[in-house]
């Protein structure tokens, strides 16, 4: 490895980490989200230092669809328009700063306990094709499950979250909360009849 | 090529087919109104020289960072995607066994900074081009993707100079038909211009750039040309042979293509008209995205 390689990675591990552990630390759905997409980008580039270009680019490719979809969907289904209002990104403090502090633990324990392996990947191996005969050979069925699975929760969770809107029931026709508790629904009334023409008298 | 020569190349590629759109466009502009164009060559100078006059502009608290940097990113993407193609068999920027996967994740971060360009500036003008811009870029981005899945399949690899080679019998334009139309739409997608310019258009007062002037103004217009470059270029090399073809020498041939491509995009996007959002959403889930599938299915079976 030449010291240029030794640089690119120290550079990119700093920002996976760096924008990482930011993502906590800002107050909008949408920064976190894009704080998180470049930790993944900063991931997906080690991945090409490691000579795994199909990984490692298709880890930046996905990430960038995932946290744009991500943080659109956040903004849609909370109470933060825009994402541009402060909020906090944290919550039940406690059981997060334990399950943190577990899993480092467990994954630097895997760390040094794990002999990883040692033999470098010849520079001619064609790693792209032994990878594509992998995931579309014997491999084939946990894949096209885990796909197919990840594919039917999404669109089952969207459908199930979609009906209650933040104004009421989206099948029964959503009204605005009122301004004072109690009172009529907040924005313009639909009108009596609700064609057209009947506006003037 | 020599590595210098290469970039150099790539340069003046990058500026001058942006500034032959740029021509492009005032000349059809002028032939609309129906007024002798005025200084068609030096034209587009004379707008970078007016838009660098002009004083910068700054919203009321605007996510400072992301607002500079969208432009430059943007830039730079398009950039990443010119240097994809091989100017000859030998020589080419980024040499890539995965380049088509990677021009996916420029179309990908494409939507995502445009996003923030429009997002950050914290004005609602903006952030409606942004979220327009979201809802159709992505879509669009998918058929381009399956486009390019079906392209790269008779080359049996994601190499943008074996997709080439593998024209040498048959340009991809005439195997598989359906592919270069589906992918010049992303063209006017990923640049936002004319029935796809969702993000920067008129009845959103200039959307996600509706804030901005003086340099970034300079470097948003410039990147959206050099998206369009891009995109052109791309589509010449994956759909029309590259730099293949006789007599002339690789880079003339690719210029003259990619010259022809943007002919054919400029005229896409003073041509069509732009519908609604929601129009046009089902247009691409439910007309052009089955045509992509079938574009798929068949370059699958002609493989077989």
């Amino acid at each position: 490895m030449s010291v240029v390689d030794d640089m690119a990675f120290w550079i990119f591990a700093l920002t996976a980490i760096v924008s990482g552990w930011r993502v906590f630390c800002t107050d909008s759905m949408v920064r976190a989200s894009f704080l998180l997409l470049a930790s993944f980008i900063a991931v997906g580039l080690i991945m090409l230092l490691l000579g795994a270009p199909y990984l490692g680019i298709a880890t930046i490719f996905m990430m960038g669809v995932e946290m744009m979809v991500m943080a659109l969907f956040m903004v849609m289904y909370m109470m933060n328009p825009a994402g541009l209002n402060p909020m906090v990104m944290v919550h039940q403090h406690r059981f997060s700063i334990g399950a943190g502090i577990a899993a480092f633990v467990g994954l630097a324990a895997v760390m040094l306990v794990t002999d990883f392996a040692d033999n470098p990947v010849a520079s001619d191996a064609r790693v792209v094709t032994d990878l594509g005969k992998e995931l579309l050979g014997d491999s084939m069925l946990i894949f096209e499950t885990a796909g197919v699975t990840l594919l039917a929760t999404m669109v089952a969770s969207v459908i199930l979250s979609s009906r209650s809107g933040r104004f009421g029931p989206a099948d029964e026709g959503s009204v605005p909360p009122p301004l004072e508790p109690g009172g009529q629904p907040a924005g313009r009334l639909p009108e009596e009849g609700g064609g057209h023409g009947h506006h003037h008298h | 090529m020599t590595p210098i020569v290469l970039t150099m190349t790539w340069v003046a590629f990058l500026l001058g087919m942006a500034w032959y759109i740029a021509v492009l466009d005032g000349l059809w502009a002028a032939a609309r109104e129906g007024r002798q164009p005025r200084a068609p060559l030096a034209n587009p100078l004379y707008r970078c020289a007016t838009i660098l006059r002009q004083q910068s502009n700054l919203t009321e608290a605007p996510d400072l960072l992301n607002w500079r940097l969208a432009p430059a990113l943007y830039a730079g993407l398009a950039g990443t995607g010119v240097a994809l193609v091989p100017f000859s068999s030998a020589s080419v920027l980024a040499d890539l066994e995965v380049g088509i996967v990677w021009w996916g994740a420029v179309e990908a971060l494409t939507v995502v900074v445009v996003f923030l360009h429009g997002w950050s500036a914290n004005s609602q003008l903006g952030l409606i081009g942004a979220y327009r811009y979201v809802a159709i870029g992505l879509p669009v981005m998918l058929i381009s993707m399956f486009v390019l899945i079906a392209a790269a399949l008779p080359a049996e690899s994601l190499a943008v100079p074996k997709i080439i080679e593998s024209q040498h019998e048959l340009w991809n334009v005439i195997r598989q038909p359906l592919g270069l139309p589906l992918f010049l739409l992303l063209g006017l997608s990923l640049s936002f211009r004319g029935p796809f310019n969702y993000a920067d258009s008129a009845d959103l007062a200039d959307g996600t750039a509706s804030e901005i002037s003086g340099a970034a103004r300079l470097v948003w217009e410039f990147a959206r040309l050099a998206m369009l470059v891009a995109t052109a270029a791309m589509a010449a090399t994956v759909f029309l042979g590259g730099y293949l073809g006789p007599v002339l020498p690789g880079p003339l041939w690719l210029l003259l293509k990619t010259a022809v491509v943007l002919v054919l995009l400029v005229a896409l996007s003073h041509l069509f008209a732009r519908i609604s959002p929601s129009r046009m959403l089902t247009l691409i889930w439910i007309v052009l995205m089955p045509l992509a599938f079938i574009d798929l299915v068949w370059a699958g079976l002609v493989a077989l």
